[in-house]
């Protein structure tokens, strides 16, 4: 029986109302919760089906070329990977900045789209904790996207017969990348996701402005260059939030930068440091600030 | 092309918020041309490569995806179409009109600041300028009519529009030779490359496509596109959310 | 109301003590002041008279401008979080994703309310169940009817078992079967499950099929609070709509011994018993008249709060006719059993007007 407001749905059955007496958990348990869903929601996971597929898309791409690779490093007989765990994160740069641009929105302009906030704002949580949870869905689910490849890496490196040390080093080296990325992204992402109710609207301004950044820092940077400012090119390079954390990255872990100068020594490595956490807590700043003008009705 | 409806979608796409973007994004291209002159001197090559990288492959896109499906987007979003569908209008009349506008902004956002960018950067002497000019207008035009197309078929315009213009053209166009006879950039960029003449090879300007099949594909996407659209919008469907 | 329930009536459900809200210029609250007991509580008023910002400021999502008001005897502006633990709130607008089934969505508002997970899932089927969502649930919210919605809005709001109930515009956008069988079951929730509710509507007649207590705003200010039990206990009314000579069949009827009160183009006949209809049938056929209209009404809010000089109590003396005597001996037959029974209402209007 699935009629709506005609007769026979509208029938209550007497089984009566139970009161709950049971215990009312508090707000660290709202805030995990909230989390908990917004994770699954950005892998599509409880919502529609259609919802699923940008997201595991690029799970796939994002793993398979690992897979692809360990497969044939294993079948030559190298003695190393390829590609280095850290190198592969920002190979494949775009995926991750697509996952970011496809499901921050869903994340975040969601709820402001549907105006499901009053009925959160309506509950204990408040809107730092909303904030919170937000934010950490999201950093979780792109630390999965990029961690989940790495690992594949590791284990395929170890059924090649590879060192273990190296590879568990390189690993580590990846996973911190991927941790670092993650939380600097998803500030980014979220904050301008949050401006627009619009999905389509926050998609492309993600990307937008990524790419945006990503081309200015890469002129600039090769412009400074060409020039002979070395020093110059290499801090360019703070422009870009992915070559922000791969120059932090150059600096702790000794990867290998892609731009033409790495953060030149012990300054150039404390100023990317530096500016990485300055852009992961003034985006979680704006991004609270933001949440404290939504309105509640 | 409709007067009434080409202004009310002229409205709603420059006197928003998205609006933002369109302004920012050609002030960068100005700011970097400036900036390269200024650092380097009057170069085709650095303007060739700015703007084959920034204008063509990034700017012109995104542009074009922002006005194509923001032209019709959100008015299909929020189910207002309908008013504009029960008027006495002809469809490809509405299609062409939001068309019409799309392409202005693409114009005033895209191609001119190009035809600046090009000037300052390249001098008037090689044809730098005016060439990537002309294959920014015909990568706008067809750009503009694929989206607007995306956006009347799909509610994930933007997502499936994106993936198009970024990992098909940039990614997969870079690595597979097959896939670039079906790039719009490089369409386009051969229209460049025949205008900017014989320096064309020495500055990099290549097209993976002939200047003869470039043009041809760009007129034929663009009219059966619009023919398209127009075609569709006599049955769309007006759903709820999802 | 159940009996762990009565324990509250002990404390105000709710009360607002010179609640103000400005906007800027715009005053959408203006110096309320009302205390209600437990119980089930109509907010009535015209849209814009600040019913919805009344429920905002309850809930403590807006802050009062001036004065304070109390729920379940905690404090809005200080006690925000414990208030928002112990209350359910089904806003007006649209408020649900569209992409995400019901049972997820309830599930999800049940967690977010801090019920542990199996609980959470138990009360969500329980809860969907008693709002009517069967199979439907399953489905995403995108393809539902309004009806369904409201469904789902009352459910999320139910599912924590709240001490109380604050609605908004619960029978929106229904149609008039959707509207009974939501105030149907909004009565079982105030009676048999005895959870306490605020309804608010603009729509005066349905809230009196299911409210104790009825409190009615206009333009940020409040006009009247009081039981509807005082209300609708006074007799029931048969309104009669005649062609032509109106007068003359009023006169006839009155004649007959029925009282009668002119209303617009209709007249209101007090309803005895059976034999009015008789009387009214036969005067109409003695005269000849058509008759366009014999309807059975129960006393409307909107007649308690009708305004006409001659029927203030007070001047009684200055009634011309017998038929105004008549009504203004009803209304204050009213005003009487009210002061009487809640010595506690405010019973003026503010500021000079109490027109609906």
């Amino acid at each position: 029986m699935s009629s709506d407001s005609g007769a026979g749905s509208g029938v209550i059955h007497d089984i009566g109302f139970r009161h709950y007496e049971g215990p009312r958990l508090g707000r660290g348990y709202l805030i995990r919760s909230l989390y908990a869903d917004s994770l699954r929601g950005c892998y599509g996971l409880g919502r529609s089906t259609k919802s699923k597929i940008m997201p595991f898309l690029l799970l796939l791409v994002m793993t398979a070329p690992a897979v692809i690779m360990a497969v044939v490093a294993g079948v030559l007989g190298l003695d190393e990977l390829p590609l280095d765990y850290v190198s592969y994160i920002f190979a494949l740069s775009s995926a991750i900045t697509i996952f970011l641009a496809a499901q921050a929105p869903a994340t975040v302009s969601r709820d402001l789209r549907f105006r499901t906030m009053p009925l959160y704002l309506s509950r204990p949580l408040t809107r730092n904790d909303y904030v919170l949870a937000k934010y950490g869905a999201m950093s979780t689910a792109l630390f999965i996207l990029i961690a989940v490849p790495q690992t594949a890496l590791f284990i395929g490196a170890l059924l090649a017969k590879m060192e273990f040390w190296p590879n568990a080093k390189g690993w580590a080296a990846g996973l911190l990348g991927a941790f670092l990325l993650s939380l600097v992204l998803s500030g980014i992402g979220l904050l301008i996701a949050s401006i627009t109710p619009r999905r389509g609207f926050g998609v492309a301004a993600v990307i937008t402005v990524l790419l945006l950044l990503t081309l200015v820092s890469g002129v600039l940077s090769a412009l400074s260059y060409e020039n002979d400012q070395a020093a110059l090119s290499a801090y360019f390079a703070l422009l870009n939030p992915v070559s922000l954390v791969q120059g932090v990255l150059v600096w702790t872990v000794n990867a290998e930068s892609t731009y033409p100068e790495p953060p030149p020594g012990t300054l150039g490595g404390l100023v990317f440091t530096a500016v990485m956490l300055l852009v992961i807590a003034g985006s979680y700043a704006l991004l609270a600030a933001r949440y404290r003008k939504v309105s509640a009705s | 092309m409709n007067a009434t409806v080409a202004g009310l979608t002229w409205h709603s796409l420059v006197g928003r918020r998205r609006a933002v973007l369109l302004f920012v994004l050609p002030a960068v291209l100005l700011a970097l041309a400036l900036l390269v002159r200024l650092v380097s001197g009057q170069s085709a090559g650095a303007a060739a490569d700015l703007l084959g990288s920034f204008s063509l492959g990034f700017l012109i896109p995104l542009l074009c995806l922002i006005a194509g499906t923001g032209a019709i987007g959100p008015e299909i979003d929020d189910g207002s179409i309908v008013y504009l569908l029960a008027k006495p209008l002809n469809r490809y009349v509405i299609a062409v009109s939001k068309w019409v506008v799309a392409l202005g902004v693409i114009v005033i956002f895209g191609v001119l600041p190009t035809l600046a960018a090009g000037f300052i950067m390249a001098g008037s002497d090689s044809n730098l300028a005016t060439g990537y000019a002309a294959g920014a207008l015909l990568a706008g035009i067809a750009y503009a009519t694929v989206f607007l197309l995306l956006a009347v078929l799909t509610r994930n315009a933007v997502v499936i529009g994106l993936l198009y213009a970024l990992v098909w053209e940039a990614a997969i166009g870079g690595y597979v030779p097959g896939a670039q006879a079906l790039s719009i950039q490089q369409w386009a960029l051969a229209v460049t490359q025949k205008m900017v003449g014989d320096q064309a090879s020495g500055l990099g300007i290549e097209s993976a496509v002939g200047l003869g099949a470039g043009v041809t594909l760009l007129v034929v996407v663009t009219v059966a596109g619009l023919a398209y659209t127009g075609y569709r919008l006599r049955s769309i469907r007006i759903n709820g959310d999802e | 109301m159940s009996e762990g329930r009565t324990r509250v009536g002990q404390v105000m459900m709710i009360s607002v003590e010179n609640l103000s809200k400005r906007y800027g210029a715009v005053t959408a609250l203006d110096g309320l002041t009302f205390a209600i007991e437990p119980g089930v509580v109509g907010l009535v008023g015209a849209n814009g008279a600040g019913k919805s910002t009344m429920i905002k400021i309850l809930l403590g999502l807006l802050p009062a401008t001036t004065g304070g008001a109390r729920v379940l005897g905690l404090d809005v502006a200080t006690d925000g979080p414990a208030i928002r633990q112990r209350v359910g709130y089904m806003p007006e607008h649209d408020c649900l994703p569209a992409d995400m089934s019901a049972t997820e969505f309830v599930l999800h508002m049940a967690r977010m309310s801090g019920l542990p997970l199996t609980a959470a899932r138990e009360r969500t089927a329980d809860t969907l169940r008693h709002v009517g969502l069967y199979e439907e649930r399953y489905r995403s919210m995108g393809g539902y009817s309004t009806g369904m919605k409201q469904r789902v809005k009352l459910a999320q709001s139910l599912v924590h078992d709240p001490g109380l109930l604050l609605l908004d515009e619960p029978t929106n956008g229904l149609d008039p079967a959707g509207r009974d069988q939501m105030l149907e079951l909004l009565r079982r929730i105030g009676t048999e499950f005895g959870i306490p509710m605020l309804v608010t509507s603009h729509l005066l007649g349905e809230l009196e099929q299911i409210c104790d207590h009825i409190v009615v705003v206009d333009g940020g200010r409040l006009l009247r609070s009081t039981s509807t039990a005082d209300v609708t206990s006074a007799s029931r009314i048969l309104a009669i709509e005649v062609d032509e000579r109106m007068d003359e069949v009023g006169r006839a009827m009155h004649a007959a011994g029925l009282l009668v009160h002119p209303a617009g183009r209709q007249l209101e006949v007090e309803l005895v018993d059976d034999s009015t209809y008789d009387l009214v049938l036969d005067v109409v056929v003695q005269l000849g008249v058509g008759l366009h209209r014999l309807e059975r009404r129960r006393h409307r809010m909107a007649e308690i709060f009708r305004v006409d000089p001659s029927l203030d109590p007070q001047s009684q003396a200055s009634a011309s006719t017998a038929g105004q005597a008549a009504a203004a001996a009803l209304q204050q037959q009213w005003v009487t059993a009210a002061q009487n029974h809640r010595p506690q209402e405010s019973d003026q209007p503010r500021g000079g007007d109490d027109e609906q």
